[in-house]
Parts: structure tokens; sequence; C-alpha cells
């Protein structure tokens, strides 16, 4: 009886006090900064009806740019997870000069103004730039294609795996792989059925954030993209059009299309994390 | 398998963990790897199974030479001290880990692997707790788990790393009586490093007793208790006291204390030292002769079957630690500042110069 009461529990004794004045600090924050700025969205979109709001959805200019946000966020994301794994265990396994400088140089698509990053990555893949110029000989465009958005998306979430995966591998024994070894693992099986396991939840969390970082980025996006309606325009731009238009209702409509598949998303990455975590409690 | 070291040397930046190891370990032997820590024991062993590489030297198994072998190709049972258990899996797959990762041809079908884990967690006495995870565990069931891990490939050589040194007194003797067991029911070759003496000396056929990276002696632990080589052998199987003093043609002296030292004849007036085990120390209420110290009892410890004594000499104020049976100590009545009157039963005299602890 005594453990079903103690269950319901929220507060739980800790030797730090505090507990009624940091929670009631976390919602009032919360609410502060994210939910109503958020409900704004859908407050403003309501205002059109949902005959009109279901018109703009489903409008093909908007659906061909959330394709293009989602598809091509979901790929830098992927990307990310799976170089920023290998940069990761690059940096926490092996020791070579200059390192702490390579460490300090991932942070630093953070520290740039997303326009520099846009800028100075579309001259460099126009089919006249330094790289782009390799590509174009191969007939491969990047800069204004969805692979250029790619690129500035990979840029700008490159930082998060990297950072998120770094202290987990630096909290794995190496005893557990010599014990993999003594048992005759080979190097990939000690790797994706003992190392593997161990960083997936910290490379789920990076994946998410990278992937919602991406969604929302637009100051990089817009130099690279060239902006095509139907090829190339990213839905946070699209978004921008219309408030430049005074389509203040389609805008946020558009907005809350955006949050409503982004939350969806999130969360099942989220449920995906915590399953990942919590299977070996 | 038979375990053959020969002139393993092993360098860490300038500090030299092992210096020509040389070490023949028989089939089914249970050998104890013993020495204080920084000794080069770990270091050996790692060499043994592969996670570390020899600067020369070479280790053979069998007759065969191991030395460029991978650990996944030599085919050794390794236990951890920190148990190293896989966090993610399950205790029965923990156990099954060795035989999954078996290439196709080699692999057992599903039903012999879980025949096997389920042996082997009968074997550890955990056939309950298969689907818990190594977090639910006490230490002593996760090093117990790593065992039945280890063994699952039948390995012909199991390397224990202080495999108890993690868990509490209590626990670490049941442990250890039962891996001595285990032994001598299944008779692999085993090396285990330790650098607890009495663990050693409780489980092991033999003993390696291991310092600053060279081998002080090997035996089996009668022969090493009763006969060290040396000071530190000595030292480090247990209590010990120190009489310094000077022997001259077989005579030794040692403040008040004289004594006979046939074996160092030769000897001109040159210090030693003696050691005796507190076991070896005898107590009598009165004086009889030049063998007995005079010493005043400063501290008695009379719990269990054996009592403990601290004694300060009156001539030199050297301490003196002795044990005794419950049953003289009862018949000597003794008393907490008593003088009473010492003697070595059981001595080894060692030139100081010829060792350097």
């Amino acid at each position: 009886m005594s453990h079903t009461v103690k269950s319901f529990r929220i507060k739980q004794h800790s030797v730090i006090p505090g507990f009624g004045i940091t929670m009631g600090f976390t919602f009032l924050y919360l609410t502060l900064l994210v939910l109503i700025p958020v409900s704004m969205v859908f407050f403003n979109s309501s205002s059109i009806g949902l005959v009109k709001f279901w018109e703009i959805a489903s409008s093909e200019r908007v659906l061909a740019s959330l394709k293009i946000s989602f598809g091509t966020s979901f790929l830098a994301a992927l990307v990310n997870a799976i170089f920023g794994l290998l940069i990761a265990w690059v940096l926490e396994r092996y020791t070579f000069p200059c390192k702490k400088i390579v460490d300090g140089l991932i942070d630093l698509p953070f520290a740039l103004p997303t326009a520099v990053a846009g800028i100075s990555l579309t001259t460099l893949y126009a089919p006249n730039g330094w790289i782009g110029k390799l590509f174009a000989s191969l007939g491969l465009k990047i800069s204004y294609t969805p692979l250029g958005i790619t690129i500035a998306l990979i840029f700008i979430s490159f930082p998060f795996v990297v950072r998120t995966v770094q202290p987990v591998l630096k909290s794995i024994d190496l005893e557990v792989e010599e014990a993999a070894a003594c048992l005759g693992a080979t190097r990939l099986q000690t790797f994706i059925k003992v190392i593997v396991p161990e960083l997936l939840p910290a490379l789920i969390t990076g994946f998410a954030l990278a992937f919602a970082r991406a969604l929302g980025e637009y100051g990089s996006v817009v130099f690279i993209s060239g902006n095509m309606p139907m090829k190339t325009e990213i839905t946070p731009l699209l978004i921008r059009t219309k408030l430049e238009q005074y389509d203040y209702a389609g805008g946020t409509a558009i907005a809350a299309i955006m949050l409503i598949i982004s939350f969806i998303m999130l969360l099942v990455i989220n449920i995906f994390q915590w399953w990942a975590s919590n299977r070996h409690k | 398998m038979s375990i053959e070291i020969s002139n393993i040397t092993k360098t860490f930046d300038s500090f030299k963990a092992l210096n020509n190891i040389h070490l023949k370990i028989n089939t089914g032997e249970l050998v104890a790897l013993l020495g204080p820590s920084g000794s080069g024991k770990t270091t050996l062993l790692r060499i043994i199974a592969g996670l570390e590489r020899a600067d020369g030297g070479s280790i053979i198994f069998d007759g065969k030479d191991n030395t460029k072998k991978t650990t996944q190709d030599r085919k050794v049972g390794f236990v951890f001290q920190h148990y190293a258990l896989f966090k993610h899996m399950t205790v029965f797959e923990n156990i099954a880990f060795g035989l999954k990762v078996r290439p196709s041809k080699l692999r057992p079908s599903k039903e012999e692997i879980n025949k096997k884990v389920h042996e082997l967690l009968a074997l550890v006495k955990m056939e309950e707790l298969a689907k818990r995870y190594p977090s639910q565990l006490s230490g002593g069931q996760r090093q117990r788990i790593a065992l039945a891990r280890a063994l699952v490939v039948e390995p012909k050589v199991l390397l224990l790393d202080e495999p108890f040194g993690a868990l509490d007194a209590k626990v670490r003797k049941d442990l250890r009586r039962w891996l001595r067991k285990l032994h001598d029911k299944y008779p692999i070759t085993s090396v285990f490093v330790t650098h607890d003496q009495e663990e050693a000396l409780d489980v092991a056929d033999r003993i390696v007793i291991l310092n600053q990276g060279k081998i002080e002696q090997i035996g089996t632990p009668e022969e090493v208790y009763d006969n060290p080589v040396n000071p530190f052998v000595y030292n480090f199987l247990g209590n010990v006291n120190l009489f310094h003093g000077r022997v001259h043609k077989g005579k030794a002296e040692f403040g008040s204390l004289k004594l006979d030292v046939p074996e160092h004849l030769e000897a001109r007036d040159r210090q030693v030292v003696s050691y005796t085990r507190p076991h070896d120390i005898e107590i009598c209420l009165e004086a009889q002769g030049h063998e007995f110290i005079a010493a005043e009892i400063i501290f008695i410890r009379a719990i269990g079957p054996i009592v403990n004594l601290e004694m300060k000499r009156v001539d030199n104020g050297e301490y003196i630690e002795a044990e005794i049976s419950k049953e003289n100590y009862r018949n000597l009545k003794l008393k907490l500042g008593q003088i009473v009157y010492v003697k070595p039963r059981d001595f080894r005299i060692f030139i100081p110069e010829d060792y350097v602890i």
C-alpha cells in the first residue's frame, strides 16, 4: 500500500531544498519563452478559419517547400550523425598535435553568423567557385539546388552530434572493449554490438537537435538555395515571403503546419531516445 | 594448456614495468601473481592475454608461440576487476555474447546457446537472474556473471585481474573459496592477479611474487610463507618483527638477545636484520638465559582464538608484535604494562647489504 502511495508522489526527498520554487520557475520560464510565442502562431492562424487553413496547407507551393525543408534537414542530420560520430571518436580516442585547436573548431559553425556561412558556402559551391568548379566539370550543380541547401544545413547543425556523443564516448570503459575482444569478437562486432548501443541515446539526441536546428535555419539557406518556388524554396523562406506581402494569416498558418509536423517528429525521436536509454535500467 | 613466459620485458615511457620475466605455468595449475601496486603483475597478465604488447620476449601456449597473435585468436578467458559487463545487455545476453560473435560456421544453434548459457548460470548459481541487467546486480553477482561470460567459450586459459578486489571482505572470501572449488572441478589453467597475500595463500597452487617488474620468488603457498628468499617476500607475506643487530662468527647479537646462527659462520661483524613472524614469538614470565629480551606489554587485543600483543623492548624501545593462543594467554595471565621475556622461536637473518627493501 505504502508503495503505491509513494509512486504517486512527485516530490522526492532531496538534500538540496527548493523544489517548489524551481518547479514554479520552470513552468513560468517555459510558458513565457516557449508556450506563449508558439501559441500565438496558432492563435493568429486560427483567424482565417479551417477551410482557408486547409487551402493554404494543401497548396502545391507549401507542400513542395515542406518536402524540401524536411527532406534536406533530415538528410543533413543523418549525415551529421554519421560523420559527427566519427569526429567525436577521433577526438576522444586518439591523441595528435593541435588536438585542442581541432576540438575548438567544432563549435565554430555556432559562432559564425549564418548569413556569413551562407555567403561563403554559396561562393565556394557555385559553378564558378573553388569546390563548385570541380563538381561542375562532372555535371553536378551544388549551389541553387537542394544539395546546396543540405550542405548549408550540415554546416550549421554540425556541432550537435559531436558534442553530445563526445562525453558518452569518454565514459565508455576501455575494458568493455577488451572484454569483447577476449571473447573473440572482431573489431566491427565490438563496435556494432558493444559501443553503438551505449552511444545510441546520445546519438539520437544529437540527431534530434541537429534536425530541429536545420528545420528552423533561414539565414544561410537563403543565399545558397536560389529560392526558386517549388524547387529550392524552404518553408521558413515561404513564411517570410508571405509576411512581406502582409499576408500574416497565411504566414502563420504555414508556421503552424510546420510546428505541428516538427513537434510530432521530435516527439517520435524523443520516444525512441527514451526507449534507447531506458531499456537497460 | 601450459603457458610459458620467456624473457618478457615491458617499458611504459621511462618506467620499466617488467624486466626479463621467465615463468612456466603448468596445465591445470592455479597460479597467483602477487605483488604490491606497480609491481607489473597486471601488465604481465595483460601481456599473456594479448591486451598489451611486450617490448621483447615471447608468450608460448602449449609449445606454440602466441606472441604475435591477437587477443581474439588467443582464446583466453579474462575477468576484469571492475567486471566490464555489457551494460545494455541482460545477464543472459552477456554470457551468450562469446558464442553469438562466432563466425556463422562455428556458431552454435540458438538452442545450443540457450542450453550452454543456462549451464553456466547454474554453475554460478544465478539462474533466476538471467533477465536482469548488470546495473540491477550486486558486485559479487556481477563478478560471477563476468566469470560465466569468460567461461562460456571454453577457454584453455583463464586470466583474472584482481577479480575480488572491488568486493567487500565477506563476499570476497566466499567467492575465492568458490573459485578454488570451481578450479578443482574444472581444472583450467588459471592465472590470477592479486595484491592480497591472504587471498593468494588461500587459493593458489603456486604463488609468483613480483616486485618492481621482477620475480622475487615462485613456490607453493607453504614454500613462500615458510621459506621467503629475501626480506621483501618476508615482509610482503605477512606481519613481521624486525630485530636489528650484528653477526660475528656465527653468533648474533640483538641488544641483550644473543642467538646462535650457524649459517652465518663466515660473517665478520656484519650489520644484520632478523625477521620473525608474530606467531613465532615465545613469551615467558621469567628471564631464562641470554636468549630472551625483556619487553613491556603495551597493547592487548583478545578477540577470537588468537590474542595479539604489542610490546616495547625495555633495552632499546623497539616494538615487538606477537600472536599467542587464547589458552596460552590465559595461562600466562598477561596484563597491560607487565614486563615479560620474549624470544624468537623461529627467525631468518638477512644481511641488509645484499638486499634492498
